[in-house]
């Protein structure tokens, strides 16, 4: 069992490391030139000029450097800043209690919903319309698809906070607040104060590579971008994803440069962002120290509670706006409801959408299971090993679960893409499952490792001493002991597989429509009330399973009044 | 004068946890409150700090110095706590927990020489630079109460300081804490289970009420 065990990380590694570095590989031999499938097999620097050169460049760069920083310092100040005056109050309870449902929304679904939201003919203008505007046309607005990506900035800082809040929690759990909390006021400081510097020095450490996944996530996200980024250029990776499926193949060669491109502008902005931390850290050392109580910023403490509000409040209505639509008839502007209501758009809908939620449902099931069966091998693993007193670096290990959030998606697909045409795997269900392992592996691994390894060991050692063995102690005590955050992890899981775009479109060969690829390709162009529909059939899947992860274990151990929590 | 409790006494949900407690401590005294582990103890100690949780209530009144708490700010209270573990900042070496403590708008050398008179004072003069995580048990007891003192507190909480510590560094620590509040003159209020860890004032009983 001791030397079996040994077999998970490895597996595990390569489960990702493979297709990543083998993709990023594939996608740099064309980028400079060779991709002997068209006929190129010369190395040279010339797509990189034609890139450079190329008129749609510089305004897709410029979008995509403002939607991902601005997304990222945006989700960034936001989280930290509800964190900070909200902490302990009951709307903080509130909040994390709506934390899950809000992370199980899929990016696309959301930015759909945010669309309907904030369109020039959406609700938000409905609703003040037209007795405050005076409008009985939407009013000719860029809202959404601004040219700057102003509300791509907007919706991905939206739908990034609850992912930093969850961080934050699980770094200030770590800590003990309650206590600092009271030392720092003994003492004199304000709350403000005391969180920018007792807190937020200890908490920043555990936040370094949640917000660097969501930089590198923001930088290059391709469905959102889709849906509510600009067009004419659109952002630098949907510009780069229409190249690689361009009809002209050797567009393909510009594409896999383009991908490079962002790859290393990711990696710099990655370094760029590490260098600012240095650089602040290393300017407020002293000044952290130097005895003032207040701050100017206590005035604006309750400005966290309207950034929670807000947060929920968006979430939610992005979820009502898509239910109105999903039922709507007749919904002319400037009704803030519709006059007349129906049924058939989500009988037709769910009719056409049952091939793709099967699919969806299968690949997502299968890439979950074998994800938590890797992490749970590999989580048992470093038990073990602890427990023979070799200690893993925490920090390292972390990196390298991280490593497919850093990388963009973008950036290494089609190099996979190639791989598996060669190899003849292109569109099989091998390929897909292994591609959604590589992004589920990661939060799988995020959401249970803490979990797993504060169990308390000694439950294992009676149940070893009593039954002779530590497989069957393994499966009799210790899984059913931990079934409700496996559960959850799974759901986790899931839910990361459904929202996947780009890799389903890359490795599926068109053999293989997941309810999110069908989702943004009709965003583009079809009747609301149809992309409704099925944003939220791309919605309600992940929360379905998420329900069942929190009350199958609840139902099985519902005589277990210790098992409850 | 100094610390006083009136028939203090906290509710939480309508139930009273522990039976009206009333304290006077003179300036440099350091009185202490007894009573078994769970009894509320840590409860007084934060109705007077100001710092209770969502939902208790306190009763009865509490002044320093003749100043009514009951309204004022947890951080305008002015009360010191010191806690059995020592809650040291683990970002910030001793010189830096030390200066976390000061009041602000201090000359560099004025605080300098504070710190440094301080740490002389408690045998730690080599100790400014130090890691806290690289202290010892009694070293981290003495810098933490340093710090809660630099801050100039019109009186000290003490919450079970002692009960981490061995026989030996206890009754040294105990002796510290004893010359730092005589010198500041102020007042400080010791809980504690354990009747050999008074340190010379008036001992007060709490006796608890039963909860569910």
């Amino acid at each position: 069992m001791k030397s079996r065990l040994r077999v998970f990380p490895l597996l595990t590694l390569s489960a990702f490391c493979v297709p990543i570095l083998l993709g990023l590989f594939g996608t740099w031999l064309p980028a400079f030139g060779y991709l002997p499938a068209i006929g190129a097999e010369d190395f040279n620097l010339h797509n990189f000029r034609e890139l450079f050169v190329h008129p749609a460049f510089p305004g897709a760069l410029r979008a995509s450097l403002i939607s991902g920083f601005g997304a990222t310092l945006l989700a960034l100040f936001c989280s930290i800043w509800i964190t900070l005056s909200i902490y302990g109050s009951l709307l903080w309870r509130l909040l994390v209690r709506l934390l899950s449902p809000l992370l199980a929304v899929p990016h696309a679904a959301f930015a759909i919903g945010f669309t309907f939201l904030v369109a020039p003919s959406g609700l938000l203008v409905r609703c003040i319309s037209p007795e405050l505007t005076g409008f009985a046309a939407p009013p000719d607005w860029q809202t959404v698809k601004d040219p700057y990506g102003l509300s791509l900035t907007l919706a991905l800082a939206c739908k990034e906070i609850p992912f930093l809040l969850l961080m934050c929690i699980s770094g200030l759990n770590q800590l003990d607040i309650r206590r600092t909390d009271w030392i720092g006021r003994s003492l004199g400081y304000s709350r403000v104060r005391i969180w920018t510097r007792l807190v937020l020095p200890r908490l920043y450490p555990q936040l370094r590579l949640p917000v660097l996944a969501v930089l590198a996530y923001s930088l290059s996200v391709v469905d959102v971008a889709i849906i509510l980024g600009p067009s004419l250029p659109p952002t630098l990776a949907v510009l780069v994803d229409r190249w690689f499926n361009d009809a002209d193949v050797t567009s393909r060669l510009l594409g896999a440069a383009g991908a490079t491109w962002l790859f290393l502008l990711v990696a710099c902005s990655i370094g760029l962002f590490l260098a600012a931390e240095k650089l602040i850290t290393t300017c407020a050392a002293g000044r952290l120290v130097n005895g003032s109580r207040t701050t100017v910023l206590d005035k604006v403490r309750w400005l966290g509670n309207t950034l929670a509000v807000a947060v929920m409040a968006v979430s939610a209505l992005c979820f009502i706006v898509l239910l109105i639509w999903s039922f709507a008839r007749s919904y002319r502007f400037p009704d803030l409801l519709p006059t007349m209501y129906s049924l058939q758009f989500w009988t037709k809908g769910l009719d056409h959408a049952t091939e793709p939620l099967y699919i969806t449902f299968v690949v997502g099931a299968l890439a979950t299971c074998a994800g938590i069966i890797l992490v749970i091998g590999c989580l048992e693993n470093e038990v073990r090993m602890q427990q023979r007193g070799r200690r893993a670096n925490g920090q390292q290990i972390m990196w390298l679960v991280y490593m497919p959030l850093l990388v963009p998606q973008i950036a290494f697909l089609f190099g996979i893409q190639t791989s598996a045409v060669l190899l003849h795997l292109e569109g099989k269900w091998l390929s897909m499952v292994g591609i959604h392992l590589v992004f589920v592996l990661p939060y799988i691994f995020l959401t249970l490792s803490n979990v797993y390894r504060s169990f308390d060991a000694r439950y294992m050692q009676v149940a070893v001493a009593l039954s002779g063995s530590p497989i069957q102690s393994f499966f009799r005590v210790k899984l059913p002991m931990l079934l409700k955050p496996v559960a959850f992890a799974m759901a986790t899981g899931f839910a990361v597989s459904v929202a996947q775009y780009l890799p389903t479109m890359y490795i599926g060969a068109g053999r293989f429509m997941t309810i999110t690829t069908e989702t943004v390709s009709l965003a583009g162009g079809s009747d609301r009330r149809v992309i409704a529909v099925y944003a939220l059939c791309q919605f309600l899947l992940p929360l379905l399973v998420y329900c069942l992860a929190l009350f199958l274990p609840a139902w099985l151990f519902r005589q277990r009044k210790a098992m409850q929590n | 004068m100094s610390l006083e409790l009136e028939k203090v006494q906290v509710r939480y949900r309508g139930r009273t946890l522990f039976e009206p407690v009333t304290i006077s401590i003179p300036k440099g005294e350091i009185a202490t409150v007894m009573g078994p582990s769970g009894c509320g103890k840590s409860t007084l100690l934060a109705a007077i700090a100001g710092n209770l949780e969502h939902g208790f209530r306190v009763d009865g009144r509490i002044s320093l110095n003749g100043r009514e708490l009951h309204d004022t700010a947890m951080e305008n209270r002015q009360v010191g706590i010191l806690f059995q573990d020592d809650l040291l900042f683990p970002h910030f070496d001793v010189y830096g927990n030390l200066a976390f403590g000061l009041p602000a708008g201090l000359k560099r050398d004025v605080k300098e020489q504070r710190i440094m008179t301080a740490l002389e004072r408690a045998g730690l003069e080599d100790f400014a630079r130090r890691d806290v995580a690289t202290l010892s048990g009694g070293q981290k007891a003495r810098v933490s109460l340093l710090r809660t003192i630099l801050a100039e507190p019109e009186a000290v909480l003490l919450d079970e300081p002692f009960s981490r510590l061995d026989m030996v560094l206890r009754a040294s620590f105990r002796e510290f804490v004893h010359e730092q509040t005589r010198q500041r003159d102020i007042p400080a209020l010791l809980v504690t289970h354990d009747e050999q860890d008074s340190c010379g004032g008036r001992i007060y009983e709490l006796r608890g009420e039963e909860l569910e």
